[in-house]
């Protein structure tokens, strides 16, 4: 099973040494933003500049999704006249936008936070109150 | 109707949304059933369809308040609270809008709850914008279902506005027939719709002033913005606009999905250390061990390119390189000071040249700089063979290679330039080599390894050896090793058989394995010189051996073939003594006649001689200065290093007083010296001391000489290192 494989995959990989948790900025409501400020424990992980940058986009993601355009209109009434049975077969622009994000974030993943042993996590799976950030613990494994 | 997971069935708290939906479903039936194909008939065939739009709207928004997720927050992790749930308070406060919203602990959840987050009892969940639990629907409405409630309320008071007003008509057409069957239902249809009306109408009523005002019922009823300002409201046509038309917010309580697997493996990047973390390290010294563990790690990764070497080799290699940059800015401030030391270290050449140079071909690469630079590379390289030799004098075979390294580039430095350059490049091949046998050598590695275990601060080495980035912003640390090695290479100059001492130190140094003892002696020597503080301890301190390595083999060499010389009968004395002891005494002697005339030489050699004395101790204190950046240099590196760095702290103090105190005094504003010196120390005097008794005096002048040699090269050597 991959599921299997991937339990295996973690074995391999480094030991968690620690976890940070970027909250929620709800100076402006509760629109969904996370703050930008950089934590004191990425210091020596990741540069600041990087770190910012990639919270400031997953805002504007989520700023996007939670946009009420044309879009989301247009989809309200017709779910309205459907009887909502269009939420059966349609994907709603959140989910969209949440898809989106999903592969911002493991494509940082992929390309920045791993090499550098830290690991996002997409705050969807925390209720969007918290971005976790894993550090792993920087030692040579033998596989 | 979501449930919390866990909970047995209650029979109860599905009557009221049965009976919500038996009569709502039953009674618009019977409508439908009794009254509508007259009013089909009589009045227009748009009736019954209105009617069944109406029913159907009320319906699909029923379903969906009833079934879909309110909102529901996940619990916390455990990872999320683990501070937060034993010391934390029970609210925090966070500003929104320039109002102050207090967020309470959930103790169920474990998180602090968002704003308008409320725990709901019944269903025992945290919900997102909690409104209210409807026992009519039996569920919880919250931020993804409010809309569909309160569209719900709209719908149905406008079906029963619709059933009651249609069923009135219908009896008052059939009041001669009041009896009849299509009349009593009717009639019931109509009592059962005027009876939920007001309360329908009144929640509806209710409901839309909420919307317009954007609260919830919670904050409504619990009266929080009473007679304050809601800081959520966006106005009356916003918060209308967000109810009815804002996208459908997403599910938190998802199915575990397979996450994308993302391997993360070390080595990992570090990013370029900013002289402020630099800083912060030094400040902290002591306090972040394990921060600067991980940053001098992070950092040492980062110079090594993510090397996945035996520790030793890599952190050797860096901390020569963090040498560089220090030796570089040292070697132009005693530029000054290398000539006079040059006589000593032109005379020291030669030895090495004799001795059997195993890995000449090292040393070889490292004169291979161009002639230009030839003296700020030679002394980059020498730097960095000191680092290596600080290992290397732990173990015989680091002593080996950098021996014979910095033997066999000394020649051919001194073919190059009989002064500085000379100087340099014997530091240079020194360390070259010695760099390049650590890594070249894996014992080294247990060498350093055993440094590590003596050198009790390894912790400390580690935040030193992160210092040791501190080091490269400091010069001070790498002329430190420089001058160490430039000590080191003046005691063969001093002439006692300076030609030969570089070789048969080495030799000396293979064949012993008491090179730390070597180095200790030095430490030894330096504090009765006066600089007090190296005093045994350091000597103790078992990293000084590795930092005497490090200072230069060259060096190192010389100082130990004078011992060796000296001492090789009493050796197996020695042996059978605690070599540490032997060496003490050795550094003692050594220092004794190292430091007058060393110091006279050595640290005055541009300046002065007589300063030998009162030198040490400025020395050993810019040295101790020295030594704990350097230290901090080391100890990053490799065990060895930290030794080294550590010891070179200490070993100004001790024996290594004569070399260090040179060296510190050439190095005191390098930093590195003194750590470097530090550990060259150790591991030097525990091998040196059989030598030291041999030639403490030459020692002294040699390693005067060759600290001012080495005080100006170093910084040479430590900015060219650095930059390699």
């Amino acid at each position: 099973m991959a599921e299997t494989h991937s339990l295996q995959d973690m074995r391999q990989q480094a030991a968690v040494a620690a976890k940070v948790f970027i909250q929620r900025d709800y100076s402006n409501g509760t629109m969904c933003q996370f703050q930008t400020k950089f934590p004191s424990e990425l210091e020596t992980k990741i540069d600041k500049q990087q770190f910012e940058e990639t919270i400031r986009t997953l805002n504007n993601l989520y700023a996007e999704a939670e946009k009420l355009g044309s879009q989301s209109l247009i989809e309200g009434c017709l779910a309205c006249l459907t009887a909502y049975t269009v939420f059966l077969c349609m994907e709603t622009h959140y989910e969209k936008v949440l898809k989106k994000i999903a592969k911002y974030i493991q494509e940082q993943n992929d390309k920045i936070y791993a090499p550098r042993g830290l690991l996002l996590t997409d705050p969807i799976e925390r209720g969007l109150r918290v971005i976790e950030i894993t550090i792993y613990e920087d030692r040579s494994f033998s596989r | 109707m979501p449930n919390s997971a866990g909970k047995r069935f209650k029979p109860t708290k599905y009557i009221p949304v049965s009976t919500a939906a038996t009569l709502l479903v039953g009674s618009t039936t019977l409508f439908f059933v009794f009254t509508c194909p007259w009013l089909m008939k009589v009045i227009s065939p748009a009736v019954p369809l209105y009617n069944g739009l109406v029913f159907l709207f009320v319906l699909a928004n029923f379903s969906m308040a009833t079934f879909m997720d309110p909102g529901i927050y996940p619990r916390a992790d455990e990872d999320e609270d683990k501070d937060d749930d034993f010391r934390a308070p029970l609210y925090k406060n966070v500003e929104i809008k320039g109002i102050q919203v207090r967020m309470k602990w959930c103790a169920t959840c474990h998180f602090y709850r968002p704003p308008r987050c409320s725990h709901c009892s019944v269903c025992d969940n945290c919900v997102e914008d909690f409104d209210h639990h409807c026992p009519w629907v039996n569920n919880c409405i919250g931020r993804r279902n409010y809309r569909y409630f309160f569209l719900f309320l709209l719908s149905l008071s406008v079906h029963m506005v619709g059933v009651f007003s249609f069923g009135l008509i219908f009896v008052l057409h059939h009041r001669e027939k009041l009896g009849g069957l299509h009349t009593t239902v009717t009639m019931v249809v109509m009592c059962i719709a005027g009876l939920f009306f007001i309360p329908v109408m009144g929640l509806t009523g209710f409901h839309m002033v909420l919307v317009a005002r954007g609260r919830t019922t919670n904050e409504q009823v619990t009266g929080k913005f009473r007679g304050g300002v809601n800081p959520f409201t966006k106005g009356c046509c916003g918060n209308v606009e967000y109810v009815l038309c804002s996208p459908l917010a997403p599910r938190y309580v998802l199915d575990p999905r397979k996450r994308p697997h993302v391997k993360i493996q070390p080595p990992f990047i570090r990013p370029d250390l900013s002289d402020q973390q630099i800083t912060i390290k030094v400040s902290d010294n002591g306090m972040h061990s394990t921060i600067t563990n991980s940053k001098s790690k992070s950092s040492i990764d980062g110079l090594d390119g993510k090397e996945t070497q035996p520790p030793l080799p890599p952190k050797a290699d860096r901390y020569n390189q963090l040498k560089g940059q220090l030796t570089s800015s040292e070697e132009s401030s005693l530029s000054g000071k290398t000539h006079p030391s040059t006589p000593a270290m032109y005379r020291f050449k030669p030895s090495f040249g004799t001795m059997p140079k195993v890995h000449y071909h090292t040393a070889g690469e490292k004169i291979v700089m161009p002639d230009g630079r030839k003296n700020s590379a030679i002394l980059e390289e020498g730097v960095r063979s000191d680092y290596r030799s600080e290992p290397n004098l732990d173990l015989p075979e680091y002593a080996n290679a950098p021996l014979h390294r910095t033997f066999q580039s000394s020649p051919h430095q001194l073919d190059a330039d009989p002064t500085n350059s000379h100087t340099l490049s014997l530091k240079q091949g020194h360390r070259r080599p010695e760099k390049g046998q650590l890594q070249a050598l894996p014992p080294q590695t247990v060498a350093s390894t055993a440094y590590k275990g003596v050198f009790s601060p390894n912790t400390l080495s580690n935040r030193n050896g992160s210092l040791s980035y501190d080091s490269l912003l400091n010069p001070s640390i790498s002329p430190a090793s420089a001058n160490e090695c430039m000590a080191h290479r003046g005691m063969p100059s001093m002439g006692f058989h300076s030609p030969y001492l570089p070789t048969k130190m080495c030799h000396i140094r293979e064949s012993e394995i008491h090179r730390q003892q070597v180095a200790q002696t030095y430490s030894p020597v330096m504090p009765p010189r006066g600089l007090g503080r190296q005093s045994p301890h350091l000597r103790d301190r078992e990293p000084s051996p590795v930092r005497y390595d490090n200072l230069s083999q060259t060096i190192m060499a010389s100082i130990q073939e004078r011992k060796e010389k000296e001492e090789r009968e009493k050796r197996q004395m020695l042996h059978g003594r605690s070599q540490t002891h032997i060496y003490v005494q050795d550094s003692g002697v050594f220092d004794a006649g190292y430091g007058p005339p060393a110091n006279a030489s050595f640290l005055d050699g541009p300046r002065g001689h007589g300063s030998r004395g009162p030198t040490p101790p400025a020395y050993g204190g810019s040295r101790d200065n020295l030594m704990g950046v350097g230290l901090a240099n080391y100890g990053q590196r490799t065990p060895v290093l930290r030794h080294a760095g550590t010891t070179l702290g200490r070993a100004p103090r001790t024996s290594s007083t004569s070399l260090h105190t040179d060296h510190s005094s050439s190095n005191s504003s390098q930093g590195r010296a003194p750590s470097h010196e530090g550990s060259y120390r150790s591991p030097t005097h525990k091998p040196r001391s059989p030598a030291m008794p041999r030639s403490p005096s030459y020692s002294h002048q040699k390693l005067s000489y060759i600290s001012a040699h080495d005080r100006t090269d170093s910084p040479r050597l430590g900015g060219q290192r650095y930059e390699s």
